[in-house]
């Protein structure tokens, strides 16, 4: 069914097709970003509630609400779950799914079939991960990388929780395949690469690191089966296998993971500010090669997980250095960034708080991550909560807020409604607060000496724990009150089709909620995408109603 | 109805994956560190320290104790070991011989006091502040001493020609001889040691989440080089079919039609 607007009104993609199989068998990029969205949104929670519990459980010396074995289990499972199910997919398979095609002029992504099947393997491996908690011998006690030979020898689910990080690789693999191709063959007559918005970009340098690095956590996960049912000893010593090498393959992929998990929400950063400032992003070019040269670099640094693994002297070095040559990417976007405020007409709005929220605490994780990569200072801060406060702040102070930003950024896209703003800006603020609350006192912790991965910890470090754990209610607080807001702005006052007044295509040439193939007819592109030079009178122009 | 059924088709395949999985006979297959956590070490086994006295190796813990397990002439991980050990007494707050003490056996049987007396010269050596020298101290012991000591706290090595695969790692022991936690890799954290030492002068368990095995082993690259060929193989075949990837998305001109446009 097509939908063309007449007289005034017109069929979004909500109404096409009505019913819960109707989407089931989707293939409406749309709609599949949505059913990413729910499911991914339920392993939030699930996954935040965890770290809630281990907040508590920290609240004072000694056991007080978790025994030190649930303790264990509880903490690999909330890193299981962000890192697999929610951080790595979370902004390139809901918003790279609902806005990529809509930002290239696109009327759908090049495989959508193939688009389902990912987010039904996504299910699969997020289902295959949890029943590792109720099947077998408990969940897995190896924590989330799983390190032969240990993961060769422990107990057995090791193996379905390995099969379900397959699983979910391969999900990931073909939504990068499938980006890929939309991007080199489906963009809209004139959009040449360089008038490709950046969020696009950002997707484009993931996916190849998708493509590139993933099939390796699929081969190492073939050589453990190999180890645990024909014993080949490829990695347990005892059969003459090398240990290092396990580390080698999984840190390969994991790293460059690190970056799937950073670069779309770069990207989405780079798509909201021009948009709230109204002025063209500076240093456009710079910040395209920037995503690529991160994704290029990012190959070559796993080693500096290794430092304390037994490594030559020149390898550390080399490692620490290539670590510092990342930096440099991801501090020239931070420029840009702030040199696109700079004189610009800022309009403070919820999606721009998100943004500048991810620059201040993205800044700081990357601070912190080089100390972390540094060979010197890592050996004093291996291993200690420093680690877990740089950590949280690149993937939730970073990725989390700009996956926040971009939902109330895409909000009124999708559902054509606009949530409370007043409530929006207090949630943000809560959220905000309580984010510094819980993982500044970690930075603080780790550089004392406090240990990670222990339920436990000396009468010295209570005070910034307790600080630590209140953050967390008040962290807490924030979310409740962003998704009772979102969940009430469904209700809410109809938006404007274009409310953030935004000269990309996704706003100027489609309705908000938009139709089945996006676009009526095939936008041709002419301006860049961040061309604000009289956007008022382009807009007027161009503006669905 | 196609879709229904691919779909279903497709999760049918892939559940496949959930069978149980293969259960490992670990104990034909021991080494490396299985933890006894809550159980204590024999009450008779002997070991002869620096000195050249034997003693009766329970009677010496009194007070939270270190139990590292390395021998003198590893080429590998136990230096390191040692080290780490001597650092993180000089790190700690705690006391060597008032708060703990430490205790260093050697499981290679071939090895004698003369030996540990000199090893242990060096390592007190690196110690940055002074300490009682007796409250470290290093033993050596028959075979059958050995294989019981190393059994009660789970720690699997295994002898090839002159030298062992295993592992690195310390083990906590509380004043009454209970194995209350295990500390692995070869360097260890001030407070990481000062929690454990805590806990076993209250007697507490504590499991851990961080069994990172660090493994000394002989590595015999030409007898495994099928290993890098495997991992070599593989990421070839991928950078080519990616380079082929991107050069047919590069030079294939013709746009994709989407089923909405072709009307």
């Amino acid at each position: 069914m097509t939908a063309i607007p007449q007289s005034g009104t017109y069929i979004n993609f909500f109404e096409v097709k009505r019913g819960f199989m109707s989407w089931l068998v989707t293939a409406d990029h749309k709609r599949i970003a949505l059913l990413y969205f729910y499911a991914i949104m339920g392993f939030f929670i699930v996954a935040f509630g965890l770290g809630l519990v281990m907040r508590l459980e920290l609240i004072a010396p000694g056991a007080t609400i978790l025994d030190p074995q649930t303790y264990n289990e509880v903490f690999t499972l909330h890193g299981v779950i962000m890192i697999f199910l929610f951080i790595i997919p979370g902004i390139p398979a809901i918003f790279g799914n609902f806005a990529l095609p809509m930002l290239i002029g696109a009327p759908d992504v090049a495989f959508p079939k193939l688009n389902l099947i990912s987010w039904y393997l996504y299910v699969l491996g997020g289902l295959l991960a949890l029943s590792t908690l109720l099947f077998g011998d408990g969940p897995a006690d190896t924590g989330w990388t799983f390190y032969a030979p240990y993961s060769v020898k422990t107990g057995t689910n090791v193996t379905v929780a390995v099969l379900a990080a397959f699983v979910l690789g391969f999900s990931s693999i073909l939504t990068g395949l499938n980006f890929i191709v939309t991007m080199h063959q489906m963009r809209a007559p004139g959009m040449t690469w360089f008038k490709m918005p950046l969020f696009p970009w950002a997707l484009y340098a993931t996916a190849w690191i998708q493509v590139l690095a993933t099939p390796i956590i699929g081969i190492t996960l073939l050589m453990i089966v190999a180890e645990r049912t024909l014993g080949l000893g490829l990695f347990d010593p005892a059969l003459g296998g090398d240990p290092v090498l396990y580390q080698h393959l999984f840190w390969i992929y994991s790293h460059p993971a690190v970056y799937i998990m950073a670069l779309p929400a770069m990207g989405i950063v780079s798509e909201t500010i021009p948009v709230f400032v109204k002025k063209s992003i500076f240093g456009y070019k710079v910040i395209v090669y920037s995503s690529l040269a991160i994704a290029f670099i990012g190959y070559f640094v796993w080693g500096h997980h290794m430092f304390t693994s037994g490594m030559s002297g020149p390898a550390r070095v080399i490692f620490s250095v290539l670590t510092f040559l990342v930096a440099i990417p991801s501090a020239i976007k931070v420029f840009n960034w702030v040199a696109t405020l700079y004189k610009g007409a800022i309009d403070i709005k919820v999606p721009l708080l998100y943004a500048l929220a991810f620059i201040f605490q993205f800044a700081i994780g990357g601070l912190t991550g080089l100390v972390v990569g540094a060979l010197a200072t890592d050996i004093h801060v291996h291993d200690t909560y420093f680690v877990v406060g740089h950590f949280h702040y690149v993937m939730f102070g970073g990725t989390g807020f700009a996956f926040f930003g971009a939902l109330h950024f895409y909000y009124p896209k999708i559902w054509g409604r606009m949530y409370n703003l007043k409530w929006a800006n207090i949630a943000f603020v809560i959220f905000f607060i309580g984010f510094n609350l819980v993982y500044f006192p970690m930075l603080v912790l780790g550089m004392m000496g406090m240990p990670r991965r222990y339920y436990d910890y000396l009468p010295e470090f209570t005070l910034p724990n307790l600080i630590s754990t209140i953050g967390s209610w008040v962290l807490a607080i924030g979310l409740v009150i962003m998704i009772v807001n979102l969940i009430n702005g469904r209700k809410g006052p109809k938006a404007s089709t274009n409310p953030w007044q935004s000269v990309t295509l996704d706003w100027t040439h489609t309705q908000s909620p938009p139709t089945l193939y996006n676009f009526d007819e095939t936008p041709q592109v002419e301006r860049g995408p961040y061309d604000y030079r009289n956007y008022e009178q382009y807009l007027k122009e161009h503006n669905k109603n | 109805m196609k879709q229904i059924i691919t779909i279903v088709l497709i999760s049918v395949s892939l559940l496949s994956f959930s069978q149980p999985p293969v259960k490992v006979d670990t104990a034909t297959n021991l080494l490396g560190i299985y933890e006894k956590l809550d159980e204590y070490v024999p009450n008779d086994v002997m070991f002869t320290t620096e000195d050249g006295e034997l003693v009766n190796f329970k009677s010496l813990i009194d007070k939270p104790t270190v139990l590292t397990l390395v021998y003198f002439t590893c080429p590998g991980i136990c230096s390191p070991l040692l080290d780490g050990i001597a650092d993180v007494i000089s790190k700690t707050d705690l006391e060597l011989g008032k708060d703990f003490q430490v205790l260093t056996v050697s499981f290679n049987e071939k090895e004698t006091y003369q030996l540990a007396k000199s090893k242990k010269k060096n390592y007190v050596a690196q110690v940055k502040k002074p300490i009682d020298e007796s409250e470290w101290l290093w033993m050596v012991g028959d075979s059958t001493n050995i294989a019981r000591l190393t059994q009660s706290v789970g720690y699997q090595f295994m002898r090839e020609g002159d030298d062992f695969v295993h592992a690195a790692a310390i083990m906590v022991l509380s004043p009454e001889g209970k194995v209350t936690r295990y500390l692995y890799g070869t360097y260890f954290l001030p407070f990481d040691l000062k929690m454990a030492l805590v806990e076993a002068q209250q007697g507490k368990s504590g499991p851990t989440i961080n069994k990172i095995l660090n493994y000394c082993f002989s590595y015999d690259p030409e007898g495994k080089k099928y290993v890098f060929n495997i991992t070599k193989v593989a990421g070839t075949i991928i950078i080519v079919l990616a380079v082929a990837l991107l050069i047919f998305l590069i030079f294939n001109k013709k746009r994709r039609v989407h089923p909405a446009n072709q009307s």
